[in-house]
């Protein structure tokens, strides 16, 4: 018993360990028989709740369940040929493979993840990079199977210019896209991961800001590129639409929301009173920033392509949602979806340009910061100081009204030489006398600024 | 604003427990025997109450021979002080013969406890 309660405790944090162990040492003061069993059920029972197994084993599940969907969509069925059969089984073994073992060595290394955003952000790669595959696959099974001719076969002459289309029977395998793709998804995972561990000194709400910021910069990106710019394939769902003003709305964004998420990173972060150090932690704010900035963006847009696009070869209701008012031949949908399906090779250089643009944007905006005014606290890695505890009321004494009493409390002020009314203990509400003008340091609330003053 | 944590009826049977002989070190047995709470239930609750700094916790220094170490609580004095106030707001909310009761429910063997929850 002794050896599996030992196990058991190593499931525990450190700090939790001698509890578990408590538990077991003290089951030998207990009767034996059925009194002694149900203390050490009862052990079980801490080792649980303690070690959060149940979510942990919940998250196995369902990333085993996710994982396994993903590999069933993704494995080819009926592929061109065997080379690409082998080549696509590489890439979901390998990719499941990452999946799994990276946040095993990542938590070795760094640490779990400790707190909300930083899960939030790792269970969002981890389901983006899952729909990534099959929606993969589709495109590459389309790519792959070469018309044997009539005019589909001359579209795809004309679309790859005569040249053999890696990815193609005539191509054969595209190991090398395969290997590009694996090694930006092994990046992809790396730099997540890394990000979000706890001995990473990236601040929790500098994921919350870049991910909010990456997410509306794929958001626009996915209307721009499948649904608009590729316009000979799915531009009539935008027909009307101010579609250079989304592509200039796209391109400012890509520059502008790490910049944005690096500058606010580094204003709400905590940083040390030293400015060397101050400088040295707002950069690394800011990059992080930039990178998951734009590292979400390049996911989402690839996500939300790819799976448009396959689901455009898969689905009538889609092409027609597409492609809605139009009455296309066989012919000319097939060229589309020719087209769109070589759209999708695009993304892999989306998701390799935009994390380095987000990268050195990031670094930008948290140098902005760093010239700009007084920084706030709040936001900042674990250990930050909070805000200073609300002190109770004196005896007999009433919490101030923040509208009702506020011309006592600014007669408090009202010059530095003045006088404290009678009755009035002390004011903090944001008000300070700087010569002849007020400054309105706190613009959030006035009712957190707790003043008490003498009935 | 609340200036008193609240405490679980459970929790305030710990805490009244450990209350009787606030200076003595006690080990977990006797205190799953006095409240009545299956292991499962008393450790998380001395868990909590050592996190929030109201219990301290040791290893016994000299074991019984062929006896591994054994684990014993005491309140701090936070936590005596947090469990008197806490017990006397208990005591104040409940009518007098069911405070009685609850305490007669603290004896060993006894399965429930009956005091009401502070919420």
């Amino acid at each position: 018993m002794s050896w599996l309660s030992r196990a058991g405790a190593r499931l525990l944090p450190a700090g939790r360990r001698d509890w578990a162990e408590a538990v077991w040492a003290e089951a030998r003061e207990v009767p034996p028989g059925w009194p002694r069993l149900a203390w050490r059920a009862g052990g079980v029972r801490l080792i649980v709740r303690e070690a959060q197994m149940m979510r942990r084993i919940g998250t196995l599940l369902l990333f085993a369940a996710a994982a396994g969907a993903a590999a069933w969509g993704a494995w080819p069925k009926s592929p061109v040929s065997l080379s690409h059969g082998a080549a696509n089984q590489g890439d979901v073994i390998i990719t499941i493979a990452l999946l799994a073992g990276l946040p095993l060595l990542a938590r070795w290394f760094l640490g779990p993840p400790d707190n909300r955003a930083a899960r939030w952000l790792r269970a969002g790669f981890y389901a983006a990079i899952l729909a990534i595959m099959p929606a993969k696959a589709v495109a590459e099974l389309f790519v792959g199977a070469v018309p044997r001719g009539g005019i589909d076969r001359h579209t795809f002459d004309f679309v790859t210019q005569g040249n053999p289309l890696p990815g193609s029977v005539s191509g054969g395998p595209d190991w090398g896209g395969e290997i590009l793709i694996l090694f930006i998804t092994a990046c992809y995972l790396a730099v997540i991961l890394a990000l979000t561990a706890r001995r990473t000194p990236v601040a929790p709400a500098t994921l919350a800001i870049s991910a909010r910021a990456g997410l509306v910069l794929g958001l626009v990106m996915y209307a721009v590129a499948p649904l608009g710019l590729g316009k000979s394939a799915t531009n009539p769902w935008l027909r009307g639409w101010p579609i250079d003003t989304l592509v200039a709305l796209a391109w400012v964004l890509l520059f502008s929301a790490p910049f944005v998420a690096g500058a606010l990173a580094g204003k709400r972060c905590y940083v040390p009173d030293d400015r060397d150090e101050a400088s040295v932690a707002r950069a690394w704010q800011g990059c992080a920033a930039g990178l998951v900035s734009n590292g979400v963006g390049a996911l989402t847009v690839t996500v939300l392509g790819t799976g448009t696009t396959a689901l455009m070869l898969k689905s009538a209701w889609i092409r027609g949602w597409l492609y809605h008012g139009q009455h296309l031949t066989a012919s000319a949908l097939y060229g589309r979806e020719l087209y769109a399906t070589q759209i999708v090779a695009f993304y892999a250089v989306i998701c390799v340009v935009f994390p380095i643009i987000g990268l050195l944007a990031g670094l930008a905006g948290s140098e902005c910061a760093n010239m700009t005014g007084p920084l706030t606290d709040g936001g900042g890695p674990p250990g930050a100081p909070g805000p200073e505890p609300v002190p109770d009321p004196p005896d007999g004494g009433r919490l101030a009204d923040a509208e009702a009493d506020q011309d006592r409390l600014l007669g408090r002020y009202d010059g530095e030489d003045a006088e404290a009314p009678p009755g009035l203990v002390g004011a903090g509400l944001g008000w300070q006398a700087q010569g002849w003008a007020w400054r309105w340091h706190s613009s959030s609330d006035l009712s957190r600024r707790i003043v008490y003053s003498l009935g | 604003m609340k200036s008193r944590r609240e405490f679980s009826p459970q929790t305030l049977s710990v805490l009244a427990t450990l209350c009787e002989q606030p200076s003595r070190w006690q080990h977990g047995y006797a205190l799953a025997s006095q409240t009545g709470l299956k292991s499962g239930t008393l450790y998380p609750i001395l868990i909590r109450l050592a996190d929030r700094g109201l219990v301290e916790a040791c290893w016994q220094e000299e074991p019984q021979p062929g006896r591994p170490r054994r684990h014993l609580y005491r309140l701090t004095a936070d936590g005596l002080a947090s469990a008197t106030g806490a017990l006397a707001a208990s005591a104040q909310q409940q009518p007098a013969g069911r405070s009685a009761a609850a305490a007669g429910a603290r004896q060993p063997g006894g399965r429930g406890v009956a005091a009401p929850a502070v919420r």
